[in-house]
Formats: C-alpha cells, sequence, structure tokens
C-alpha cells in the first residue's frame, strides 16, 4: 500500500518543519539570529498510463495520464536574511548592521567566520572581540588610556585620550557580503561560514556601495516574527495530524481486506 | 458466478489507487507552487458472448478502471515571505526555468541567487527572462520585480521573467520537484497576470476536502469488502446445499 509510505514522508516533513519552527522560536531574542524557513518538494511520479502514449492506430494520443506520487521532502532551509529591528543598549562596543554585511570573525583555528551580532567586548589587550572572545577582524585595539570610543557610521574608529584635543584614530570595520547569503552555514554561536555556494566575500569599508551602514551601542535582534512563526507552527501540526489519519486509514483498508480471507 | 467479485475487486484497486493519490496531496499541503491532483475514473466494459438466437441476450459487465489523473491548477494562497527573491504568481501561467533535462516550467517562485550571481530556483534550476538567465554582479543591489515580471536593480532594467501559459493544461505533465514539463510550445501571458514581489504561492491542497474523500474512500472501500465477503459467503452456502446428497 503505497499510501502508507507517502503518508509518512508527509509526517516526516511535518516533523522537520515543526523542529525548524521551534528553533526559530527558541532564538527569538538572540540577537544578529537570522529566521529559517522549511522548503518542500514533491518526490517523483510514477506514470501507470503515460500521458500523450497513442491510444489507437489512427494516431489518438491519450490527453492525461495516471500519475502517482510518492509524497513530498524537504529540500532546503534557507535562512530569511531580512533586516532585524535594532535597538538601544547604551554599550560603547555593541554594533549594528543597517543593512547587507557581515562582520569578520578570526577563529581559534585560523580561519574566519561572519557574524551579524555585534555585540563587542574588550579583551585584557584591549582588542575588541566578540562574546566568545574571538578577535574581530581586522583587529582593534583600544590604548587603556582611552576615556571613549566613537564608531561612525562608515565603521571610523576613533578614541578620546585623556589630555589631548584631537581624537585617535584606532582603525576600520569592516563588512564582508556574499553573492548568495543564504548559502552560508550556520555553525552555532551566532557564527556563518563560506561555503561553495555562498561564493567568495567581498570586503569594504560599511557604507560602500552595496554595503550597509554600521550603527554604534545598538544590537540588531533576531528577525523572527513569533506571529508568523505560530501560525505556521499551527499549519505544520494539522497538517501532521491529516497525514497520521491517512495513515489510520490505510490501515483500516488493510485491515478490510484482511478480513476477508476467513 | 465470479463476475460480481471481479467487478467488486476492480472497484478495490481504483480505490486504492485514489487513496494513493489523497495521501500525495496531503504530504504536500505545504509544498510551496504544489498543485493538488484528483483521479478520473471510468466505465470499462467487458463484451460477453453476444447472440441474437439466445433468448435473453446477455448483457456486458461493467468494471470500473482509474483514467487519468488530472491536476487542479487553481491558484494557491499568497504567503508573504519577506524575501526580495521570492516572487509568487497570481493568475494563470508558469515561470520558464532551465533544468539539465531541458526547460521545464513552475508556479514555485521562491528563488536564490548561487555563488555566481544566476538566479535560480531551489534545484539550482536558471530562471529565464526575456534576455536568457539573469546574472546579477558582485555589487548589484536593490533586487526587485514589478506585477508585469520587469527586472529592475541597481544597474537599470534586467530583463523580464519569462511567465508562459498553455492552451491545453492537461497536456502539462507533473515532475519532480515542483516542476511541469510539456510538448506544446507555450504562449507569453496576458496582462491579467500579476506578479507579487516577497511571496510564495502556497499548495492549493484543501485539507478539509481532501480529509472528506480520504472517509469516502476508506468507507466504500470496507463496504466493497463486505460485498465480496456476502459473496463468498453465498458461493459457500450454494456449495454446501447443493452437494448435500440425501442419503
Amino acid at each position: 500500500m503505497r499510501a502508507l509510505y507517502t503518508a509518512s514522508t508527509g509526517m516526516a516533513a511535518q516533523e522537520m518543519n515543526v523542529e525548524i519552527i521551534s528553533n526559530n522560536i527558541a532564538n527569538m531574542r538572540t540577537s544578529g539570529f537570522k529566521r529559517q524557513r522549511a522548503e518542500f518538494q514533491d518526490l517523483l511520479y510514477e506514470s501507470l498510463r503515460r500521458v500523450g502514449a497513442s491510444s489507437s492506430d489512427t494516431g489518438t494520443v491519450l490527453p492525461t495520464g495516471v500519475d502517482i506520487g510518492s509524497g513530498v521532502k524537504l529540500v532546503a532551509t534557507p535562512r530569511v536574511m531580512s533586516q532585524g529591528s535594532v535597538a538601544a543598549t547604551e554599550k560603547p562596543y555593541d554594533v549594528a548592521i543597517r543593512g547587507e554585511g557581515f562582520f569578520q570573525v578570526n577563529l581559534p583555528d585560523g580561519t574566519t567566520a561572519y557574524t551579524r551580532d555585534g555585540s563587542f567586548e574588550l579583551d585584557p589587550n584591549g582588542q575588541l572581540v566578540t562574546a566568545d572572545g574571538y578577535v574581530v577582524a581586522p583587529g582593534i585595539t583600544v590604548p587603556a588610556n582611552a576615556l571613549s570610543v566613537a564608531i561612525s557610521a562608515t565603521g571610523e574608529v576613533e578614541a578620546t585620550i585623556q589630555g589631548q584635543t584631537a581624537t585617535q584614530n584606532l582603525g576600520q570595520l569592516q563588512l564582508a557580503r556574499f553573492m548568495n547569503k543564504s548559502g552560508l552555514e550556520a555553525k552555532g554561536d551566532n557564527l556563518f561560514l563560506e561555503t561553495p555556494a555562498s561564493g567568495a566575500p567581498l570586503v569594504d569599508i560599511p557604507g560602500a556601495e552595496g554595503f550597509g551602514s554600521v550603527l554604534q551601542s545598538y544590537l540588531e535582534q533576531s528577525n523572527v516574527n513569533a506571529v508568523t512563526e505560530i501560525s505556521d507552527l499551527i499549519a505544520a501540526q494539522r497538517a501532521y495530524e491529516m497525514n497520521s489519519k491517512v495513515v489510520s486509514s490505510a490501515d483500516q483498508m488493510l485491515q478490510a481486506s484482511a478480513a476477508m480471507m476467513r | 458466478m465470479e463476475n460480481a467479485s471481479l467487478v467488486g475487486l476492480s472497484r478495490q484497486v481504483a480505490l486504492r489507487r485514489e487513496l494513493d493519490v489523497i495521501s500525495n496531496n496531503i504530504a504536500n499541503m505545504n509544498t510551496t507552487g504544489f498543485k493538488a491532483d484528483s483521479m478520473l475514473f471510468a466505465e470499462f466494459l467487458m463484451p460477453k458472448a453476444r447472440d441474437d438466437s439466445f433468448m435473453r441476450p446477455d448483457r456486458p459487465l461493467s468494471f470500473v478502471e482509474d483514467r487519468a489523473t488530472v491536476s487542479n491548477f487553481a491558484g494557491g494562497e499568497i504567503q508573504t515571505t519577506g524575501d526580495p527573491t521570492d516572487v509568487a504568481i497570481d493568475g494563470e501561467g508558469f515561470f520558464e526555468v532551465e533544468s539539465d533535462k531541458g526547460v521545464r516550467y513552475t508556479r514555485n517562485g521562491s528563488f536564490k541567487v548561487d555563488a555566481t550571481g544566476m538566479l535560480v530556483t531551489s534545484e539550482g534550476f536558471r530562471v529565464m527572462t526575456t534576455n536568457g538567465p539573469l546574472q546579477l554582479a558582485p555589487n548589484e543591489t536593490g533586487f526587485t520585480v514589478d506585477q508585469d515580471g520587469q527586472v529592475a536593480t541597481s544597474e537599470g532594467t534586467r530583463g523580464k521573467l519569462r511567465v508562459v501559459r498553455f492552451a491545453n493544461l492537461a497536456g502539462v505533465k507533473k515532475e519532480t520537484s515542483t516542476t511541469f514539463s510539456a510538448a506544446a510550445t507555450p504562449t507569453e501571458v496576458t496582462s491579467a497576470t500579476r506578479l507579487i514581489q516577497g511571496a510564495v504561492e502556497k499548495s492549493n491542497v484543501q485539507g478539509i476536502a481532501e480529509m472528506s474523500r480520504l472517509v469516502e474512500v476508506t468507507r466504500s472501500y470496507q463496504d466493497l469488502s463486505s460485498l465480496l465477503e456476502r459473496q463468498d459467503e453465498l458461493r459457500r452456502t450454494s456449495i454446501e446445499r447443493l452437494a448435500d446428497v440425501p442419503a
């Protein structure tokens, strides 16, 4: 009975859909988090009567055929890379990106990761690091005697030093963007890695053509919308239930067949 | 004698096929751009020996046969996603995409930009415009699609998405991954079809309708089972009675 297996692909797909929705809801308050979406596609069709096959010797063809599908599969869980809302934090090293781009982070193993989470801190040496202590590339070191640090919309970092009227330039924040940002691999810890699907990073200063600008003392919130997620959850749950009804119907039909033989 | 059983069996086979179709529809309730299928049945007449010399001519037997699965091409609900490369078709028509096996058609407009800047479907098939496949430059931004399918970016207009229609939808064959193939040559859609950017077309499967069809199929199947059982009983009783030789 094919219906049993078809319905089980439906149940498996909806189960994964619920897993994705629950991860989105769990990360509602994660700064820089981008929600994921489940994308489904139908599976192969078996042609029991092929459309267009000849139906007589005079060249008439079947206008429609019998095609039986075999279920559904989850093909992709792309991230919706839309802008999250920015919230004021009053912390000097919190930086939000408005528009396209990712901060670059040097991982301990020497590779570069990308993140939209700009909740940076200073390490004991005054270096700008992420909440996990990884260095933000290109490295920016704040001197110990700095009174305050200002980050401009184009990523220029300047410090006011005690006893000096002119500000001291500490460096320039840079952003990376990708041709296909949905193709980045999520590594966890709000970090993304480059993949063959994402393409190579293009690095430039904030505010350059195609790049977003940065905003000091603000953090980008997650772009999860509670209402959308809950309504998706309801739809997924109902679809799961309907698939389970198909399984029990197929079971009843099999039972009816089995009961015929006595 | 056997005929009633055979007619009943033909119906049971057909009902199983119908259940397969329903279960595929329900499995694809959340598949973007999916079109529901329904089954068409036909009466299959089995001619028997005919001769006018008989007093009462034999009547042909009537079996049931699954004739065709017909896709319902009615539009699904439009759901906004906010993704600029998602495009939904409001009205008739299909996007033209280029697969490794040739031109295919789809209503699933959740497109992506791949690593080389090509606009592709989630299967990686290239989306066709009037200027061929669309490739975006690395620093090109502001991707917009207007309601006629005209694509514009920061580099100006980049051509029009090819949205086509078929005079006869019965010749459009379902393939996997919500794509369709067709032997006929399509024509450009009329201005009645609108494109909506930042939205996708949901599956047009109607859960309630499928559920009631499911109940109908299950019940008919059970009824047939009991019919076949009665037939069996009838036969058994007749064998018992007729074979009972009075002593």
